[in-house]
């Protein structure tokens, strides 16, 4: 297809905003998929996606549609909502040419609707503002245009509205797509230069990867050389998603699709690296984006010290996709070998320990996530510490200075004193307050990071009865006053349960860490002292008393059997635990201490 | 080898709130169609072997009628018994009287289980139970004049809302009646009770512990051996028929719901009454593999104070003790002791013993 019929756009929405249900309608209406095919929401292909109602792994798809008598081809590439991943969204959008910014019609815009728009912005993005949900009987169209035009500067007559429950509207906006978009740059002629913007791992296939041809055809049979990797393969396969996968023999610039090469070495595929031809080689690659920094790590351990290897393979494996995750091996005297990993924030945590239960079916203990810190030495020199356990002795440090971050907090503005609240107790420093409209306010505070991975989105929630949204970026480093604090478990140090602190919280969290430990350790054949120590300082003490009674009472000749069976499940319980010395820990013990309930 | 045989009576007059036995409402239409059923079961299963201990319980056994209990003790007449056979009855204290112990000493009944539970009034509301301590002694007197040398009494604590005052009046109680045999039973809330379902909270683990502790050092005071996790004996006054479950040993299962263990093979007969009557009796049965015995007979054997002979065990097994279960840390832990041949977990963690054996099997 000649690249003028062709669009390359991507959706990108706050969560919940109803994207994936409106990419499912775009879906029917351009018979991409029938409607016996359907199943909610068909672009979140994991289970993990459908179940979270959440976009995380970003897709492609091929659809056809007749416009004007006119056959074009849309790519829809799909985007996750997180703020944790809007590195995958800088990705996505990298390989378009225009975006639709989807806004609930009952929400109104939200925090990470804007920080997506500047994206997109940046990326000189053509953006289509589309009103959602108009159908519910609570939308607030006039409002939300209003504060689309006053916030974001767009003209009434740019606004679209539809519904992807009810079909209605969709048919407008794949015209406004075909219409608005500007078609991909032709240049079929030029040596090959693809991006590579995303890859995955296929057990047949080898590493399948997803790009987007800026310049020249891409064929099958083609040699192709990674110009980042400096590694040459012979291409095996084309395809692209509509969504089911469709074999192609050439993708042509401004296409997009997936490419398979046989290439059984994960590492010389890398998402941001530019694919040309061994033999017509163009002179100079795609301008790749910066791969986003990880900014939080913590330690990932087997429970079972023997599937180290395995956990290993499973990280190479999620790494394929995930370029944003930095994995390196980590030693634990109580947790024995395993992996501090890079995070781009909670939920990206959450995402990654999920899949590897669930897709490499391993047991892993997490340890409470730490933000990077800029240590300043006696010496002069500065080191970063990734790790409470890196922390050099404190008569070693002359400074320590943490990472904070720039808050677009959108709320009701009834809620103002709440979160002012919530933020000076996070250690937060007050930059500035504007009004969306009447009623909606967007407030700006620097926090430090850390104390965003503690409990912030938990408390952000029960404060403003869920109407908050946040987002942030990284604004910088500041000094502060922070000391590190061990737990003893039976009088000796548990290293996966150290974390740093600021000194002037130190002694609430410490009585915290301590009392919530006493309630989630069983009791043991002895009794277990549980202390919070700061340098040799005990600052907060909890015992877990002694266990008392665990027997079957009675046990006769009825009884047998099914006391053999209470037995075992005792058994079983017991081996999703952790024995430290004599202690036996419940892996949530470990990611206790990052929330106060 | 001789054999156990157990006879389950599933009939009650009144229900129990923390009973969780299998137990229909006595009704005759239903009993005497149960005993002709319990009659041919018996018939078609007994392979011939010595019998050493019958034990009939329930449900309530006493709550069958005289003619029907005739009819019960007559049956057992088929089982070819040892001389020094135990024969044990279940009873509520209410139900004896002169005629029933007559019938019991007829076909040579010489041992009684009795369930008092407690005579804290509190107590008994709670548990649905009603008799006093001045009835109890009379019919304490009574069957030791029929020459019944043999009598257990169960006791219930850690109830809900009891005290250690209460606990401590309450043995008291038991001791003046002079048993020969106490069973001490810490009180479970099982699923399927009318406990469970009022949501009754029990005591504190403190608590129990220490009812626990008071009630083995009260009675060893008063000459009962503490033989097993709940179970106290005066010299010589041991329930052998238990005894075979905690041995390992095999013993037939006759009735509802009755679990039996031949030939390495446990079965359990169907719980619904229904079908049993229908003399369709089959239920669930497992056959344990050499391993799954030898962890039985752990779990089992250890719940005796005396422990398990080691001799004894290798020579069952054919492979010693210490290479069939991880003996040494558990020794170094003190959570094991051996002496004089026999491997034993200590008095004072025998209450914890789950937690001991969920190392071993």
């Amino acid at each position: 297809m000649d690249s003028k019929n062709i669009r390359n756009f991507s959706i990108i929405a706050h969560i919940d905003h109803g994207k994936s249900t409106l990419a499912d309608r775009i879906l029917e209406i351009t018979g991409a998929v029938s409607e016996r095919e359907m199943v909610d929401q068909v672009l979140d292909s994991m289970d993990l996606e459908r179940e979270r109602g959440i976009t995380i792994k970003l897709n492609a798809v091929s659809l056809n549609y007749t416009y004007q008598n006119e056959e074009f081809l849309l790519n829809l590439i799909d985007t996750p909502g997180h703020v944790d991943f809007s590195y995958e969204v800088s990705r996505s959008l990298a390989a378009c040419e225009g975006a639709l910014l989807i806004v609930d019609a009952t929400q109104g815009i939200e925090a990470q609707t804007l920080a997506n728009l500047y994206l997109a912005m940046s990326n000189d993005l053509t953006i289509i503002p589309v009103i959602n949900k108009i159908d519910l009987p609570n939308a607030l169209v006039p409002k939300v245009k209003e504060e689309l035009k006053k916030v974001l500067g767009f003209k009434e007559e740019e606004i679209l509205l539809c519904s992807g429950k009810t079909g209605e509207g969709v048919k407008e906006l794949l015209d406004a797509i075909v219409e608005r978009i500007p078609c991909p740059k032709k240049m079929d002629d030029k040596p090959l230069k693809a991006l590579i913007f995303d890859s995955y791992f296929d057990s047949y296939k080898g590493v399948v990867g997803l790009i987007k041809v800026e310049e020249g055809i891409l064929k099958k049979k083609d040699i192709i050389y990674m110009m980042g990797s400096k590694s040459s393969y012979e291409v095996t396969e084309l395809f692209v998603h509509t969504p089911k996968e469709c074999k192609k023999d050439s993708l042509k610039s401004g296409e997009v699709g997936y490419f398979a090469a046989a290439i059984k070495d994960i590492s010389t595929v890398q998402v941001g690296d530019t694919i040309t031809l061994q033999n017509e080689k163009a002179l100079e690659p795609i301008h790749g984006y910066q791969p986003m920094k990880p900014m939080v790590y913590s330690g990932i351990f087997p429970i079972e010290p023997n599937k180290y290897e395995a956990l290993k393979e499973a990280f190479q494996k999620l790494k394929l996709n995930d370029a944003a995750l930095s994995i390196e091996p980590e030693n634990s005297d109580a947790l024995g070998f395993g992996f501090r990993v890079g995070f781009l924030g909670l939920l990206h945590m959450d995402i990654i320990t999920t899949r590897i239960e669930r897709e490499f079916g391993l047991s892993v203990i997490t340890t409470s996530p730490s933000v990077i810190y800029k240590v300043l030495l006696t010496n002069g020199e500065t080191i970063e510490v990734d790790s409470p356990n890196k922390m050099p002795d404190s008569v070693k440090i002359s400074k320590i200075e943490e990472p904070y971050i720039y808050t677009n907090i959108i709320v009701p503005s009834l809620y103002i004193g709440s979160i002012m609240d919530l933020c000076q107790n996070k250690r937060g420093i007050y930059k500035s307050l504007e009004y969306i409209d009447d009623t909606r306010v967007n407030i700006h505070y620097e926090i430090p990071l850390s104390e965003i991975v503690y409990d912030f989105f938990d408390k952000l929630k029960s404060y403003t009865k869920g109407y908050a949204s946040l987002d942030y970026e990284i604004c910088g480093y500041k000094e502060s006053q922070l000391v590190k604090m061990n737990i003893l478990l039976n009088g000796e140090v548990v290293d996966a349960l150290s974390i740093i602190v600021h000194k002037d919280f130190a002694y609430q969290r410490g009585k915290k860490i301590v009392e919530k430990l006493r309630t989630l350790i069983p009791r043991g054949l002895f009794q277990i002292p549980i202390q919070a120590q700061i340098g040799s300082k005990v600052i907060a003490r909890e015992t877990i008393p002694a266990m008392r009674k665990n027997v079957l009472a009675k046990c006769y000749g009825g009884d047998v059997t099914r006391k053999r069976k209470l037995l075992e499940k005792q058994k079983e319980g017991k081996k999703k635990m952790k024995q430290i010395g004599n202690v036996e820990v419940p892996k949530e013990a470990f990611l206790s201490i990052l929330s106060e309930e | 080898m001789s054999k156990a045989v157990y006879i389950h009576i599933p009939f009650c007059k009144t229900i129990c709130s923390y009973c969780d036995f299998c137990k229909v409402f006595y009704f005759p239409k239903w009993s005497h169609e149960y005993l002709i059923k319990l009659k041919e079961e018996i018939e078609d299963a007994y392979l011939g072997e010595e019998i050493s201990t019958i034990y009939i319980g329930g449900g309530t056994p006493s709550s069958l009628s005289l003619k029907e209990l005739e009819y019960l003790l007559h049956l057992t007449k088929i089982f070819k018994t040892t001389p020094s056979l135990e024969f044990t009855f279940e009873c509520n204290i209410e139900d004896i009287n002169e005629d029933f112990l007559k019938v019991l000493k007829k076909y040579h009944v010489n041992r009684l289980s009795i369930g008092i539970q407690s005579f804290i009034e509190r107590n008994q509301i709670l548990l649905g139970r009603e008799h006093t301590f001045e009835d109890a002694k009379n019919k304490m007197k009574l069957l030791r004049q029929y020459g019944f040398q043999n009598v257990n009494l169960d006791l219930i604590y850690a109830i809900p809302k009891e005290t250690m005052k209460d606990l401590k009046k309450d043995l008291e109680l038991f001791l003046k009646l002079k048993p020969d045999h106490i069973s001490t039973y810490s009180l479970i809330i099982e699923d399927h009770t009318i406990l469970k379902r009022n949501r009754i909270n029990p005591i504190s683990e403190e608590l129990d512990r220490e009812m626990y502790d008071y009630l083995s050092k009260t009675l060893k005071k008063k000459k009962y051996i503490h033989y097993e996790v709940s179970n106290y004996a005066l010299k010589g006054k041991e329930s052998r028929h238990n005894l075979t479950y905690w041995n390992n040993e095999e013993y037939y299962g006759f009735g509802l719901s009755s679990s039996g263990y031949m030939d390495g093979v446990r079965y359990t007969n169907t719980k619904n009454i229904l079908k049993y009557l229908n003399g369709n009796r089959k239920g669930e049965s497992e056959i344990l593999s050499i391993q799954d015995q030898m962890e039985n007979e752990v779990m089992l054997g250890l719940r005796k104070l005396k422990g398990i002979s080691l001799e004894d065990f290798e020579k069952k097994y054919q492979i010693p003790f210490e290479k069939a279960f991880p003996l040494k840390p558990l020794l170094k832990n003190k959570e094991l002791q051996v002496k004089k041949g026999y491997v034993f977990i200590p008095e004072d963690k025998i209450y914890i013993m789950n937690e001991i054996l969920a190392k071993m099997i």
